[in-house]
């Protein structure tokens, strides 16, 4: 079945077309990850996926719903989950309020005004567990700029999986990580049920290789190779653009 | 919360009035309408962080409805204009609020400030508007009840003041404290991610603007009463400044700093204009300079930590 398909999908900053009539799409359970050097548009492709950005021209199809002019908090209720580039936890709340506030994005009560936030007692007991799951219970109420940045990273990612999205994006997930840490990603990948699809954006070759069985090649806005790793890496012009050998 | 210090405030609030002159009483009503007021601008800069310059629109839009039913209709029953001029500030925050949440930062600021000038040269312009021969609308009384028998005096219209301050001060306490709350500080720290998990950031702030008007509406209804007169400085800029510069001294986005701040401001203006006439802003001016300095994140936050400081040295325990 496919989860997400991208169709002559284009973007246009001032006269830069950051995408150019991108075409692919994305089977459920795929493990797909987008490669490129800098600037080739890779983000810019999550941002339209995710709605933060609207499309120049051409349509993206979220479980054959056209979602192409819908906005990002409606995506989220499709099952969209997006871990950013920088860490994008609320700074200055504490852990718990940053769990509770990822939960109550995806029910109903999130919009309630009269009854205290710890009286929902749904979301509340399951931020307790994915408190005391993540060994993060200790320090529920400090602000998360307390935390290491590898547990952030591990907080911001294992929270968008608890939404247990349909598909998931990940903008550089090892970003800034030791190796043990993202060793740990990596295993929280691979660990997914075949129910999720995972997008990732990543300059670790090593991540990269270890969790996708695909890779899109982006080069200035335009996808210059599509296949599996081993494809990938022995294709001609990647190998010159991308990884710099001749 | 742990309900016992807030009612202890409250009957303090209850009894402080028996001792004082009428003076006295009527400035403890100022200090309460104010007060109601701060509150309401907190919900929207405070928790969800829009810096708005036009919040005087609302407090005077249901000052002048309470006014304008006395002058042409002649109707002084509470029970008739509080829920008028109540409809018509959150209609007017409904509108402005539609307006102004088109832009963000620094135009959203502009934007609000321009709306709130603009009702201050409406009300300045229209002669429907003003009482016959002069600016603003005057001979406004104390409100009638309905009850036979009472007629208000300087008193009971501060217990009058009091009842709504608590309902309101408990609604707004259980707003900032729900779900709701929680995702306009949310949205306050980082709007993107708050619709990345799904919250539709847009409807969160509008609903919190036209909330904050309604309340700031309800401050303008018992100003009006309390001051006997309504005029175009109550809807612009002069007043808008007010619950900022409260909410700022007592300690934004904390629940009670707003409270505090109101306490601050009315009675460093009584006495400073008792004492200095001509100079009082200058004294305001200079306490909030010295606040931003010595106390960023306010006074009433300041007292608190103050307050941790002796209780824990001399170890009263925490309740």
């Amino acid at each position: 079945m496919e989860s997400l398909r991208v169709e002559r999908l284009s973007k246009q900053f001032g006269g830069v077309w950051a995408l150019n009539s991108i075409t692919f799409s994305v089977e459920v359970g795929d493990r797909v990850a987008i490669i490129g050097p800098n600037g080739a548009g890779k983000t810019t492709l999550f941002n339209l996926i995710n709605g933060q950005l609207s499309a120049t021209s051409g349509s993206i199809y979220f479980f054959g719903k056209d979602v192409t002019a819908m906005p990002t908090h409606a995506r989220a209720h499709l099952g969209q989950a997006r871990a950013f580039q920088l860490i994008s936890l609320f700074q200055k709340l504490t852990v718990m309020d940053n769990v509770l506030l990822t939960f109550h994005g995806a029910t109903s009560s999130r919009f309630k005004m009269f009854r205290p936030v710890e009286h929902f007692t749904d979301v509340y007991d399951k931020t307790v567990q994915t408190l005391k799951t993540l060994g993060l219970w200790e320090k529920r109420n400090e602000p998360v700029s307390n935390l290491a940045h590898g547990e952030q990273r591990r907080l911001e990612i294992d929270l968008g999986l608890a939404l247990e999205p349909r598909l998931l994006l990940l903008d550089e997930p090892s970003a800034g990580l030791t190796r043990e840490e993202g060793l740990e990603i990596i295993g929280v990948i691979k660990n997914l049920g075949s129910n999720n699809t995972v997008l990732i954006v990543d300059h670790d070759m090593d991540l990269v290789f270890e969790v996708a069985q695909r890779i899109i090649v982006l080069h200035y806005g335009e996808i210059i190779a599509d296949g599996t790793p081993d494809e990938t890496e022995s294709d001609q012009r990647v190998r010159e653009i991308y990884m710099g050998l001749e | 919360m742990t309900a016992a210090p807030y009612l202890a405030i409250a009957l303090i609030l209850a009894i402080i009035p028996l001792f004082l002159s009428t003076y006295g009483q009527g400035l403890m009503t100022r200090f309460l309408i104010f007060a109601l007021f701060a509150m309401s601008y907190n919900v929207v800069f405070g928790y969800a962080g829009l810096l708005s310059l036009g919040h005087a629109a609302f407090f005077g839009a249901g000052g002048y409805a309470v006014a304008l039913l006395k002058l042409h209709a002649g109707v002084d029953l509470f029970w008739i204009t509080a829920p008028l001029g109540l409809v018509v500030a959150t209609l007017v925050a409904g509108l402005f609020g539609i307006i102004a949440l088109r832009a963000s930062g620094i135009y959203f600021l502009l934007v609000t400030f321009a709306l709130g000038q603009m009702l201050y040269s409406l009300a300045w312009n229209v002669k429907w508007l003003n009482s016959k021969g002069m600016q603003g609308i005057t001979g406004i009384t104390l409100p009638d009840l309905g009850i036979p028998g009472l007629s208000l005096d300087t008193i009971s219209f501060y217990y009058m003041v009091l009842i709504c301050f608590i309902i309101s001060f408990v609604l707004l306490y259980r707003l900032v404290r729900s779900p709701f709350g929680l995702a306009l500080v949310g949205i306050r720290e980082d709007e993107s991610r708050m619709e990345a998990v799904g919250y539709n950031t847009w409807l969160y702030k509008y609903t919190a603007f036209v909330i904050s008007g309604a309340f700031a509406g309800i401050a303008g209804i018992l100003f009006a009463y309390y001051n006997f007169f309504v005029s175009p400085k109550h809807l612009g800029i002069a007043t808008s400044f007010l619950p900022m510069v409260m909410a700022i001294m007592g300690g934004l986005g904390t629940f009670l700093g707003p409270v505090i701040g109101a306490a601050v401001y009315v009675f460093v203006e009584t006495f400073a204009s008792i004492f200095l006439p001509q100079r009082w802003p200058l004294i305001l001016g200079g306490l909030f300079v010295l606040t931003i300095m010595f106390a960023r994140e306010g006074i009433g936050v300041y007292l608190l930590r103050i307050w941790e400081k002796v209780s824990h040295r001399y170890g009263i325990a925490e309740s």
